[in-house]
């Protein structure tokens, strides 16, 4: 099964980022989210918000995220993608951001608090399209069977599934409910399928490796640096945890 | 009964886009309870029996209609125009908020929800909210900044007193945009069983036309009794604006009758001109999509949401209810700052002349009144909405007026 890792740019410090995901890489993730931080990630939870707010704090732009992203590209062979909220890109200038983003090598956009339904406003996801950024369309065990439909219109790459009622890192339970739910989203997208949300050990891998093809960690990255006592220890700390999860 | 069925042409498109402000952009795990709710709000409002119910509590619960009262020796004082305030201090909890609390929870009751999430800046909507909840027997959790709980302590006090969990909110600025995301998430988390009760004419579709809808009462009712006081119309109506529910409670159904100037009072802080101590959208705010929906933030160079001030919790929002943006667009909507130190200034005033006691929110609308009063003709009639009462605001308004006995009050009782 493969694996997509996340890290908040910035978080703990722009070079740990680099050496976070370049660790990561090694250690066998399939993909890496690069958070963009945001002084309000709607959709996130206390874990993510910190880092967030850490990076912010210590003068973290988008400039700064753009050249992450290119040092990154450059080093890396696996796929990365910014993740972010839409104000971030809306002050930026669309049609800008997703041509910066490219040339950086970013190569998709996750960005889940801007909905198909405004694209008629926005022409966000036009703007990805025209600059090849894959469009990671987000979506819920609440999203009716017409909600899936319009994200299958114009989703990319990936389905990137919530596990569950709440925002990243809560705990989960993964219930029975997970396969009718996983079952109704391969009914409508005819592509890979990701499972985010609340996962953070092996045994929540194991347990999902038969329903997706994608298990994504985002908290627990974030818990490992936290908890670890040095840059050295933080990157095969963080190395340990993604062999662990690469199932 | 077609209260609900009142329409103009400044409203939403189906989508919720007021011109380009507005719409509803929610992460997707927000968008099936708000259509949900869209829904729900679409069928309540063509049934005669939600509109009966509504009015019948209105009436015999929150005690409207609120009195629209000739503010004789203000009027004298300042020297023009004739000032009426409509005073919806004297609703039950004490502001215009319990009119959308009332308005939403009857529609939870309707969708089966059993748990009330609010978020509070000045306590005034969180009040409301708890307040519902126990009348119409509701779980309820209310988040308020930390900053917040510690400005209006009393209202902490009030909503646990009836029954809500108040939880204090340590992120951001911690206060009432990061209550508002921390209810966003507690919705996220129990959509299913939860409403999230939305305290103001903003956030994604159908909050901003919803809320506006359940808070038209208090103009419809000015309009009725300025007729019948004076045999005509106001020339000019003014509200203090932060997402803007009293203002468009006061303004709507006034917004196609041209001759009637209305004018927006936002909380100017320490001065427009200090970045982060004010909280005047339209003095350094610019176009954005935060919190669900799009319109003018205070924001800095990047998009994230900027530090905001004012000395009165309502008001320190960084952006403005959708409806007031376009409203400014088409003209129609005047908009005016007042400081901290001009509010208080006017809180003295009514307090001294009239024997009101209006909340620090609404005495940013009373500052403007004075600004323009003396410069208008005494045949002008000027209706100012006093959103509510100052009860809450004690603790502030003791320190500010530096008062060393209530100082040496406090003192003996922390004892």
């Amino acid at each position: 099964m493969k694996l997509m890792t996340h890290v908040v740019v910035g978080y703990p410090d722009i070079t740990s980022t680099i050496e976070i995901v370049i660790a990561m890489e090694q250690a066998g993730a399939d993909y890496v989210e690069l958070q963009i931080p945001f002084s309000d990630p709607i959709a996130d939870g206390p874990t993510i918000m910190k880092a967030c707010d850490i990076a912010l704090k210590s003068g973290v732009t988008l400039k700064d995220c753009f050249k992450v992203m290119k040092r990154l590209s450059s080093q890396v062979s696996i796929p990365l993608f910014f993740m972010g909220y839409y104000n971030t890109v809306f002050s930026y200038g669309v049609e800008k951001f997703c041509h910066d983003a490219k040339s950086a090598g970013a190569y998709g956009l996750i960005i889940p608090d801007m909905p198909p339904d405004e694209e008629e406003h926005e022409h966000f996801i036009a703007a990805s399209r025209k600059h090849r950024l894959a469009q990671i369309r987000v979506v819920t065990p609440a999203s009716s069977n017409h909600r899936l439909k319009l994200n299958a219109q114009v989703a990319d790459e990936f389905v990137y599934c919530v596990s569950h009622y709440g925002v990243t890192g809560s705990s989960v339970q993964l219930t029975k409910s997970l396969v009718p739910y996983i079952n109704r989203v391969k009914k409508h997208f005819n592509l890979p399928v990701a499972l985010g949300f609340g996962i953070s050990t092996p045994a929540h891998i194991r347990s999902i490796k038969n329903i997706v093809d994608i298990a994504i960690v985002g908290s627990a990255i974030i818990h490992t640096i936290d908890s670890s006592s040095s840059n050295k220890s933080m990157l095969s700390n963080i190395k340990k945890l993604v062999r662990s999860l690469k199932i | 009964m077609n209260f609900f069925k009142y329409k103009t042409k400044y409203d939403a498109d189906a989508s919720g886009h007021f011109g380009p402000y507005g719409g509803r952009y929610a992460p997707e795990m927000l968008i099936p309870a708000l259509e949900e709710l869209e829904e729900a709000y679409m069928k309540a409002k063509n049934d005669p029996a939600f509109e009966k119910e509504y009015m019948y509590y209105l009436k015999t619960y929150v005690g409207r209609p609120s009195p629209l009262y000739f503010a004789e020796n203000l009027t004298k004082h300042l020297g023009g125009a004739k000032i009426y305030m409509k005073n919806e201090g004297l609703n039950h909890t004490g502001a215009h908020k319990i009119n959308h609390c009332l308005g939403q929870a009857l529609l939870a009751k309707r969708m089966g929800k059993k748990r009330l999430i609010a978020e509070t800046g000045a306590g005034q909507h969180g009040v409301a909210a708890a307040t519902v909840a126990a009348r119409f027997g509701f779980k309820c959790t209310v988040y308020m900044g930390e900053e917040d709980m510690k400005r209006q302590r009393p209202n902490v006090f009030w909503m646990q007193r009836l029954g809500a969990k108040v939880i204090p909110v340590m992120e951001g600025s911690r206060t009432l945009k990061d209550a508002v995301n921390a209810a966003l998430k507690d919705w996220i988390t129990n959509v299913r069983d939860s409403h999230y009760i939305l305290g103001s004419t903003l956030g994604p579709h159908p909050f901003p036309s919803m809320n506006r809808d359940f808070q038209q009462i208090v103009g419809y009712e000015v309009k009725k009794q300025i007729q019948e006081l004076e045999g005509r119309q106001p020339d000019m109506l003014i509200a203090c604006v932060s997402g803007g529910s009293n203002a468009m409670g006061l303004f709507y159904r006034f917004l196609e009758d041209p001759s009637v100037r209305l004018i927006g009072v936002e909380a100017a802080g320490e001065g427009v001109r200090k970045k982060g101590r004010h909280a005047s959208r339209f003095a350094g705010g610019r176009l954005g999509v935060i919190q669900g929906y799009k319109t003018i933030f205070l924001q800095d160079k990047e998009g994230n949401i900027a530090q905001t001030h004012s000395i009165s919790a309502g008001l320190d929002y960084p952006g403005i209810g959708p409806q007031f943006a376009y409203l400014k667009d088409k003209g129609r909507v005047e908009f005016s700052a007042a400081t901290d130190k001009q509010a208080l200034k006017a809180f003295n005033l009514t307090v001294k002349h009239e024997g009101i006691l209006p909340a620090l929110e609404s005495s940013h609308a009373i500052a403007e009144v004075i600004k323009r009063a003396p410069k208008m003709s005494r045949d002008n009639l000027i209706v100012v909405n006093i959103s509510g009462r100052a009860d809450k605001d004690i603790f502030i308004v003791a320190k500010a007026l530096g008062d060393t006995e209530w100082n040496q009050f406090i003192k003996e009782q922390a004892k």
